[in-house]
């Protein structure tokens, strides 16, 4: 759901408007999710953050195939919530939507404050609803439904603000994008949902020491 | 240091196994976009790697692994410099 910056236009007021109120708020969550990243880890996680922003890229080059000639694919931020905590995984989307957009033309520029809010901080933010959905718990039986339903509902969240956003470029407004884009994310949500479950089961099963975000979903953690 | 080479190593084999066979239809906000016929306009960047391709290599398949390894190193090295960055103030020097 990168949003291009062909869908920007700049000539026209509400369009410019949306997309540099995203730069200012996406600014404001970084800035608080860096000053609390900054005094949350006890311990360094820099090689778990590195690696885990670089299979997060690399996983959202693989296109899967929903229904109607449509793809979707991982988004993982709530892959890396459950991993890093909320705090560092809104950091660490953000490094890959940085190099998409820079390097790859995947998402625009002027997007990027949309793109940023609508993947790295919800994401970032869902972790709090796994929080509240498990009270706490780290049992996998638990866990792993909430982290389903969180990426699923990540996903969605994100499509609703991105409708949202784009919906100045289409002539039916709001009323066109957000069923359409709320339809396709349901069905590529449900993918999100499904990954995430088998990525973070599989890693909790096979190396349980480097969850790191699990010790915060434990701990009474303030926003 | 070993175990992470051999994780780094686990997704540059993962992209080069899946390339192939992702999707290449359009994703759902492309979709969208398409259905009710936006025209976008061009854009005032177009990236170094336009749609994860890097022109001077004929071959769709290298072309886009190589952007892909490229990217994925990127964002490590990215990851890296932003964990060291991070690290907490109060942790006694090594």
């Amino acid at each position: 759901m990168h949003i291009p910056d062909g869908l920007i236009a700049t000539n026209e007021p509400t369009s410019l408007t949306i997309a540099i109120g995203m730069w200012i708020v996406t600014i404001a969550f970084l800035g608080w999710s860096w000053k609390k990243a900054k005094t949350t880890y006890s311990r360094s996680i820099t090689a778990l953050l590195a690696i885990s922003s670089a299979f997060v890229f690399a996983a959202q080059m693989i296109n899967f195939p929903i229904a109607f000639g449509t793809s979707g694919h991982l988004v993982g931020g709530t892959f890396l919530a459950v991993l890093l905590g909320p705090h560092a995984a809104m950091l660490s989307m953000t490094i890959v939507l940085l190099m998409q957009g820079f390097f790859f033309a995947d998402g625009g520029i002027l997007a990027f404050g949309m793109n940023a809010f609508n993947m790295a901080v919800i994401g970032g933010l869902s972790f709090f609803l796994i929080k509240l959905l498990t009270r706490g718990s780290t049992e996998s039986k638990r866990l792993i439904p909430s982290v389903f339903a969180a990426s699923w509902l990540s996903v969605m969240v994100g499509a609703l603000l991105a409708a949202l956003e784009i919906s100045p470029a289409f002539a039916g407004g709001v009323a066109v994008t957000m069923p359409s884009m709320l339809f396709y994310h349901a069905i590529i949500g449900l993918g999100e949902g499904a990954i995430t479950a088998v990525l973070i089961s599989s890693i909790q099963r096979m190396q349980p020491a480097i969850m790191g975000g699990l010790t915060l979903l434990k701990e009474k953690t303030k926003l | 240091m070993n175990k992470h080479l051999a994780v780094i190593a686990a997704i540059m084999v993962f992209l080069a196994v899946f390339i192939p066979l992702a999707s290449s239809s359009p994703d759902g906000l492309e979709r969208v976009v398409e259905t009710f016929g936006v025209e976008e306009h061009t854009p005032f960047w177009n990236g170094i790697m336009s749609d994860y391709a890097i022109e001077a290599i004929a071959d769709p398949y290298v072309s886009t692994l190589l952007a892909g390894v490229f990217g994925t190193l990127l964002v490590l090295l990215a990851g890296l410099l932003l964990g060291k960055m991070m690290k907490p103030k109060t942790q006694v020097s090594e």
